[in-house]
């Protein structure tokens, strides 16, 4: 009902711009023209930035959020603690400061190590989506894993298996479908966040969208235009996510 | 009745002085029981005794707290004697704990290829082997979703007799299962019990004991209370605890 509402409201208030009330002026991103072309051309031209900045961040994340998990599942403590530290203080810093302090600061740390590493934008980003977002990947391992009855385990260890052989052969395999729901969701959240990446310079979506408004006056066209560029992206991988659990999901009532 | 051979031990299992809490409970009071090989004990007594407990150390699946446990004349301490103990030692749950991911085939070969290095043939032949010893080698291709409770515990029983154990633990095998599945898992049980497997059952089924049994133990409160043949353990109970936990087992 509400969400019916907010649909018709939202048709409405763009619509109003067809009319010639001069509030919304889409002359900016006009196809039909030179330089609406050109203009969309330029937005759109942000996507594969977009997209290989959150591809990279997001299987850097997954990896780093399996090898935080892992040990924090240990029985000994010592081993275990490490990893809630590291959650525990990674997810306590807002992506924002934590992207002009890897941006800006981290070279300086290396630099006084003796270690002269240029971080241009792009890694910047990549590295600060990665280590932020693995705290959440790594609580969501964490719990998928854990959603394994204890028996599994204890059945593994009976037949000989090790460690690393139990993890990769009997309960990751089990485990991936309850974490692929919440793991695709925290992509998602990594497209949406990249976004910030804008402020340090990368030509990405948000970045371009940002540039074009400081030369055509048209923020609220060209800002529309961002967020429907982020809702078809976060829409693709919604499909592709659904595709992939119902594959899965075949797979194991054979 | 097995073939004492030079460089075996002399007993299958001697456990000595064992211990065990968990927090402030004592789930184990000085615990001591020696098996010979060949020898089938039936563990029994009331629920929170310390039954499975017992037969959870035997391949360190719970870690003791004090006393020793010798396995084959291999001394329990390091991860490399937990290794080798859990290598000769086979176990069977209560809940199956088949792997429901994999089919019946690759449940029973991944041990053998992953723990043993079989290859994938030998693997399987081996598997077929002891899927028909269980009488169900049609069910291979199945995953264990697709099977009943009693043809689950048959596999997870060949399952632990592809990594060809000297001995086997029974945790409960068959309290999980509808009345009318429990007769199979117990003829399988017999029928590896005849073949002279040394072997550690803790069930409440006391048919099964009389039948299978060269030895009964009776656990009470973490504790060996009595121990004695079926028929001393039956017919004539020693100790008054054991004679009420009979009398209400045997009741119906």
């Amino acid at each position: 009902m509400s969400t019916r509402l907010f649909l018709t409201l939202a048709c409405l208030t763009l619509l109003a711009g067809c009319g010639n009330s001069g509030v919304w002026g889409w002359y900016v991103i006009d196809p039909t023209t030179p330089t609406g072309m050109s203009n969309i051309r330029f937005l759109l031209n942000g996507f594969g930035a977009t997209i290989v900045l959150s591809l990279t961040a997001a299987a850097l994340s997954m990896t780093l959020g399996l090898m935080v998990a892992l040990p924090g599942m240990s029985t000994n403590r010592w081993i275990r603690m490490p990893s809630r530290i590291y959650i525990e203080f990674i997810r306590a810093i807002p992506l924002l400061p934590m992207l002009f302090w890897v941006f800006y600061g981290l070279p300086v740390v290396l630099q006084s190590m003796g270690i002269t590493l240029r971080i241009d934008a792009f890694w910047g980003a990549v590295i600060t989506l990665a280590i932020s977002d693995s705290a959440f990947t790594a609580e969501i391992y964490r719990s998928g894993i854990q959603s394994i009855a204890r028996g599994q385990t204890e059945a593994a260890k009976t037949i000989g298996l090790t460690y690393s052989q139990t993890m990769r052969y009997v309960i990751l395999p089990q485990a991936i479908r309850r974490i692929l729901p919440p793991l695709a969701n925290q992509f998602i959240y990594i497209v949406k966040m990249s976004a910030f990446a804008s402020v340090i310079g990368m030509q990405e979506l948000t970045r371009r969208a940002n540039e074009l408004v400081v030369t055509e006056y048209r923020p609220l066209e060209i800002y529309t235009l961002l967020i429907l560029e982020y809702l078809v992206l976060v829409l693709i991988i919604s499909f592709f996510v659904r595709w992939l659990e119902r594959k899965m999901g075949a797979d194991e009532s054979r | 009745m097995p073939e004492p051979t030079a460089q075996r031990a002399t007993n299958a299992i001697e456990i000595k002085g064992l211990n065990k809490w968990f927090g402030p409970f004592q789930a184990l009071k000085d615990v001591d029981l020696t098996v010979a090989h060949g020898e089938r004990i039936v563990v029994c007594g009331p629920s929170g005794s310390g039954k499975s407990t017992l037969i959870r150390c035997v391949n360190s699946l719970e870690a003791h707290d004090s006393g020793t446990i010798t396995v084959d004349g291999t001394r329990m301490g390091n991860a490399a004697s937990i290794e080798a103990i859990r290598a000769e030692v086979g176990m069977v749950f209560q809940q199956f704990n088949l792997f429901p991911h994999l089919t019946i085939l690759e449940n029973l070969t991944l041990g053998p290829m992953k723990a043993r290095g079989l290859s994938r043939a030998e693997a399987e032949a081996r598997a077929m082997k002891y899927l028909e010893r269980v009488r169900i080698p049609e069910q291979a291709d199945k995953k264990s979703g697709a099977l009943s409770g009693g043809q689950q515990q048959r596999v997870a029983i060949a399952r632990s007799l592809c990594m060809e154990p000297r001995i086997m633990l029974f945790d409960e095998p068959t309290s999980a299962l509808d009345p009318e599945m429990i007769a199979e898992v117990l003829d399988v049980i017999v029928d590896l019990a005849t073949s002279g497997m040394t072997m550690i059952v803790v069930t409440h089924e006391m048919g099964f004991a009389r039948r299978a049994a060269d030895r009964m133990v009776f656990m009470d409160h973490g504790a060996i209370v009595e121990t004695g043949t079926p028929q001393e353990f039956f017919e004539a109970p020693k100790t008054e605890r054991c004679r009420t936990f009979l009398n209400q087992i045997l009741r119906h």
